[in-house]
């Protein structure tokens, strides 16, 4: 298989086949939190691309030239990546506010909730550790390799994320049974979504 | 009513962390396909609150304001810590099926939540009643679903290696159940009737 096409099933796996929120159930919190308003769901999107990126990068790094060689990964990586999410995502946020005003003002805000944004923890640490993702899938990625499924994994993010907004603003003004209204009936449009995504299990023998 | 009794009751009800408060959603609809992994799940969860919140507790006032947030996510790592290689040594099958939802409770917003709403600002005892109703709270609706999806879409349930609960022969089970479409709908009829039962017995008290 060329290069190229390896790195193609690598992101659309990340993005439709294994979407991060529809088909494995991460970051849900924050699908059902922020989803009611078009200009928070895209803010947030981009947020999350960019932090993803980043934290993925930083913690393949860590686990490579910090834990392995130390030998002490199996035991401390939680608390080691999980505060590398965490002092990341504080410095992005200062450096933001002091050079970037206009990019301070569109992600800002959710900067903060992106630490304890499962997506994220849980992204970077399937790329850096070997194995966490499915116990019997030891691969190695390489730092491309790592990128790619990364942005694949935002961007997958961000299309469901803004596929359900769009959704809901609907729902608002349909006519719903008065018990269903609200939080339930999101809840069962996004299984009908997620029933969408299953229709993208097995494409290109994923 | 004494006060722990009425912090502990209120997580199991009014204040329960899923139908009502709706964090910590994550895990549970990935979880809930089994209603053995659910109960370790559940334990799991219950130890890391209760002693995050009573350390937290124990603590406060020596955390500055300014750090609180990092210093709370250590305290919880570290205890999620000793939760992964625990199961992993002693309950491998178990841990195969959890997976990365072990790891992921550093991040469910329950525990950081109630460790920055409750146990920062109130005393040790309170902090850990209110860690297991909120557990508890949490366990109860998890198993619940856990088990509707577990019977109707396998036909059966297992708890510890024996068949408790068997429908009739006859049943064909719905795969869907099983697949992640199910644990949406359910859970969207499962809020749909908490709350029903919350609105019912608000008007009977005003009556």
């Amino acid at each position: 298989m060329s290069v190229l096409s390896h790195y193609m099933l690598l992101f659309i796996g990340a993005a439709l086949i294994n979407n991060i929120l529809l088909t494995r159930f991460i970051a849900l919190c924050s699908f059902f939190g922020i989803s009611n308003n078009m200009n928070t769901a895209i803010g947030m999107s981009a947020a999350v691309v960019f932090v993803m990126m980043m934290a993925s990068t930083t913690t393949w790094l860590v686990w490579k030239f910090l834990l392995v060689p130390l030998n002490v990964g199996e035991f401390l990586y939680i608390p080691a990546f999980i505060l590398v999410i965490a002092a990341l995502v504080q410095f992005v946020e200062m450096y933001l506010r002091k050079y970037s005003p206009v990019l301070y003002r569109a992600m800002g805000i959710y900067l903060p909730l992106i630490t304890t944004n499962c997506a994220v923890l849980a992204a970077a640490t399937e790329v850096a550790k070997p194995g966490f993702f499915k116990m019997a899938m030891t691969y190695n990625y390489t730092l491309g390799e790592a990128l790619i499924y990364t942005l694949g994994v935002a961007v997958g993010y961000g299309f469901a994320l803004i596929a359900f907004t769009a959704l809901r603003e609907r729902l608002d003004i349909a006519p719903v049974p008065k018990v269903l209204k609200g939080t339930p009936i999101s809840f069962i449009s996004a299984g009908l979504l997620s029933l969408a995504y299953v229709g993208f299990a097995g494409w290109f023998g994923l | 009513m004494k006060a722990w009794l009425k912090v502990f009751k209120d997580g199991l009800s009014i204040e329960n962390p899923l139908t009502v408060l709706m964090i910590g959603l994550c895990a549970t609809l990935a979880v809930s396909t089994q209603v053995q992994g659910s109960v370790f799940m559940g334990i799991a969860v219950i130890f890391v609150l209760v002693m995050s919140n009573a350390l937290i507790a124990m603590f406060r006032k020596l955390i500055p304001n300014e750090v609180r947030i990092p210093i709370f996510i250590v305290i919880i790592a570290s205890f999620v810590t000793v939760v992964d290689l625990f199961m992993k040594a002693f309950f491998p099958p178990i841990y195969a099926v959890l997976g990365i939802w072990i790891p992921l409770i550093v991040v469910n917003c329950i525990i950081l939540g109630r460790a920055e709403g409750f146990a920062y600002h109130n005393t040790v005892w309170l902090s850990v009643a209110d860690g297991l109703g909120m557990g508890l709270g949490y366990t109860t609706v998890l198993v619940g679903l856990a088990f509707i999806r577990e019977l109707f879409g396998s036909g059966k349930v297992d708890l510890f290696g024996a068949t408790i609960l068997r429908m009739p022969g006859a049943y064909e089970p719905p795969t869907i159940l099983m697949l992640f479409p199910g644990a949406f709908i359910i859970f969207g009829f499962i809020i749909a009737f908490t709350r029903w039962l919350n609105q019912r017995s608000a008007t009977r008290k005003g009556a």
